[in-house]
């Protein structure tokens, strides 16, 4: 427990952390502004100003709000997770603690957790950011806030939050596992950041394939793609969310395993 | 068992990184309750043991004793009654001081809290603990690493290198406390390069070349049975010379300096170092300088030879601590 609590200290403070949820929160913010400042704006098609102030018309706003959180969040953990397991290594903190007598899996298991319960309070974090920026937007917009308390659509935000740090709490183990076989920050990011993307691009000639790889699971984990995720679904067959929510935990694990795995046997230099 | 009265053993202590051999049969004692100097030239393999002994990689084969038990890959938690500073000191640069050894302490042996700012204390680090690392200067980091070695209150300390980056305060001050910590029957194991430093502080030495130890035993007796004369001649007389040197003592007790052309040391009693001068001179050699001596220096160059100067790829490997020495005070020229 000591050493979990002292992976969740390290991370609080950490610009990493600080960056990940405030960028989040951020673009929420000036996607609100950017909806409340064009709003009278409707050269750009009939439909154009309707679909734009959905971003901020509740109840609907929630689901918009989450699915952006979610799908930009996916490129953001495996980020974050790379950039913890590899700051381990180049930084050496890894070593040092090795070298006192403590466990190696037990402690990247440990830091992975800690990411894992900074991811949930991260997305929460933007998750209330992102809907006070929407009611003050709806407010200018003169949108109104009647949907704000709709019942149904607050009984499904909790599955859908759940779901979603499942999710992105994936591609952070990814990104975790990467930059552990990497043993660096740099390279750990890096192949994230080219395994994200080439994943997006396989799906445009291997649908059938990609779409049992964590970025697109973990995009239908929580219920298909929206117009934010990054990652688009792929067409054909349809994945239930339960089932892509049971490969997502099974990448989740299969990641820190390699990642415990590795960290067990490697040799620890430098 | 090896023998109960070793804090730290191993016997024929193997490892390799790919073709190349860093370890070759190491052979360690190191007496409980001792500050034991661990010498050797660059490549010589003192990282790599440290590494070994502190469980970061893996030995290919040979034994190692921690504390009077066996210590193998499984037994992480006798590394709970050592402390350790490998290579440079590793921290979280953007917590402060206190911070990483409260991190630090989380980790590896329960340790209290408060033992944080008691070590901050050792080192001397206590007013600037609430800094964040980064600002930390070399010796500000290497004073925390030091902290962090110390702070489960071990029973053995490894220390790699840990006057690096001190000032001359702090290298006197880490002195005292690890002969202090001696006092108090704890075994302090320190890698250097700083021969001198080792010669004030250290017990017992043992100097590694080529993962071997070619030397180990006590500080006074290793300076007492090895003296070393050193003799310099014109080049082309180097293998005369040297030849007449060995009728005094015995061939493997002459060297060639390979680095400093025309030197030849010679083990043997600093009182014979006129009769060093009058053998060449007999063999119509004649010196043009001399020096006799026994210090950490002179048998570390000695026992380590050309290894001080090359690792074991035949590449330059390190600066040999012979260049840019001066001429001791009684050389003749």
């Amino acid at each position: 427990m000591r050493l979990f609590v002292s992976a969740l200290r390290k991370l609080a403070p950490r610009m990493a952390t600080l960056l990940t949820f405030g960028l989040l929160a951020g673009m929420l913010v000036l996607i609100d502004v950017a909806v409340v400042a064009t709003r009278g704006v409707s050269n750009a098609g009939p439909d154009r100003p309707a679909n734009v102030l959905a971003l901020i018309t509740f109840p609907g706003a929630y689901n918009q709000i989450l699915s952006f959180i979610l799908g930009l969040g996916g490129l953001f953990a495996v980020i974050y997770g790379a950039a913890i397991a590899g700051s381990e290594w180049t930084w050496g903190t890894l070593k040092t603690s090795v070298a006192r007598g403590e466990s190696r899996s037990r402690y990247l298991l440990t830091t992975f957790a800690a990411i894992a319960v900074v991811l949930a309070v991260g997305v929460l974090f933007a998750l209330v950011v992102g809907v006070v920026a929407a009611a003050i937007g709806a407010t200018i917009a003169g949108v109104g806030l009647a949907g704000i308390g709709d019942r149904a659509a607050l009984e499904a935000l909790p599955e859908h939050f759940v779901r979603g740090w499942v999710a992105i709490t994936e591609t952070a183990a990814l990104g975790f596992a990467v930059a552990t076989l990497a043993r660096s920050q740099l390279a750990g990011i890096g192949v994230g950041i080219a395994l994200y993307f080439g994943e997006t691009f396989a799906g445009l000639f291997l649908p059938d394939v990609v779409k049992y790889l964590p970025f697109h699971l973990a995009t239908a984990a929580v219920g298909g793609s929206t117009g934010f995720a990054p990652v688009p679904s792929v067409t054909g067959p349809v994945m239930s969310t339960d089932t892509a929510l049971v490969l997502v935990a099974t990448w989740l694990l299969a990641s820190l395993v390699v990642a415990a795995g590795f960290g067990e046997r490697a040799e620890i230099t430098g | 068992m090896i023998d109960p009265g070793l804090a730290l053993a191993t016997r024929g202590l193997r490892k390799s990184y790919g073709s190349r051999l860093a370890l070759d049969g190491l052979d360690l004692s190191v007496p409980t309750g001792v500050v034991y100097g661990f010498l050797g030239p660059n490549g010589a393999g003192k990282t790599t043991t440290m590494r070994v002994l502190t469980g970061l990689i893996h030995p290919d084969g040979g034994a190692i004793e921690l504390l009077g038990r066996p210590f193998t890959r499984r037994d992480r938690h006798r590394l709970f009654d050592v402390g350790a500073l490998v290579e440079s000191p590793a921290f979280y640069p953007y917590l402060s001081g206190r911070d990483n050894l409260r991190a630090l302490a989380a980790s590896g042996a329960p340790t209290p809290t408060s033992r944080v700012d008691e070590v901050l204390e050792v080192v001397g680090l206590r007013e600037r603990a609430g800094d964040a690392v980064s600002r930390y200067s070399l010796g500000m980091k290497q004073r925390l690493g030091i902290a962090g070695a110390l702070l489960n209150d071990p029973t053995l300390l490894l220390l790699d290198e840990p006057s690096n980056g001190l000032d001359p305060a702090g290298i006197v001050a880490i002195r005292e406390t690890f002969r202090h910590l001696a006092s108090l029957g704890k075994t302090v194991f320190v890698s250097s390069h700083l021969l001198a430093e080792v010669q004030q502080m250290a017990d017992v030495v043992g100097i590694i070349a080529a993962g071997r130890m070619v030397r180990e035993g006590s500080m006074q007796e290793l300076l007492a049975s090895e003296g070393i004369v050193r003799v310099r001649v014109e080049p082309d007389e180097v293998t005369a010379a040297a030849a007449t040197l060995a009728r005094l003592t015995a061939p493997d007790r002459v060297t060639p300096s390979v680095m400093e052309p025309g030197w030849i040391s010679v083990q043997i009693a600093p009182d014979r170092t006129a009769e060093v001068n009058r053998s060449l001179a007999e063999a119509g050699i004649y010196a043009s300088g001399l020096s006799s001596g026994n210090d950490l220096e002179e048998l570390f160059l000695t026992l380590t030879g050309d290894a001080a100067s090359t690792d074991p790829d035949g590449t330059f490997a390190g600066i040999d601590p012979s260049l840019g020495r001066l001429p001791s005070s009684e050389v003749l020229s």
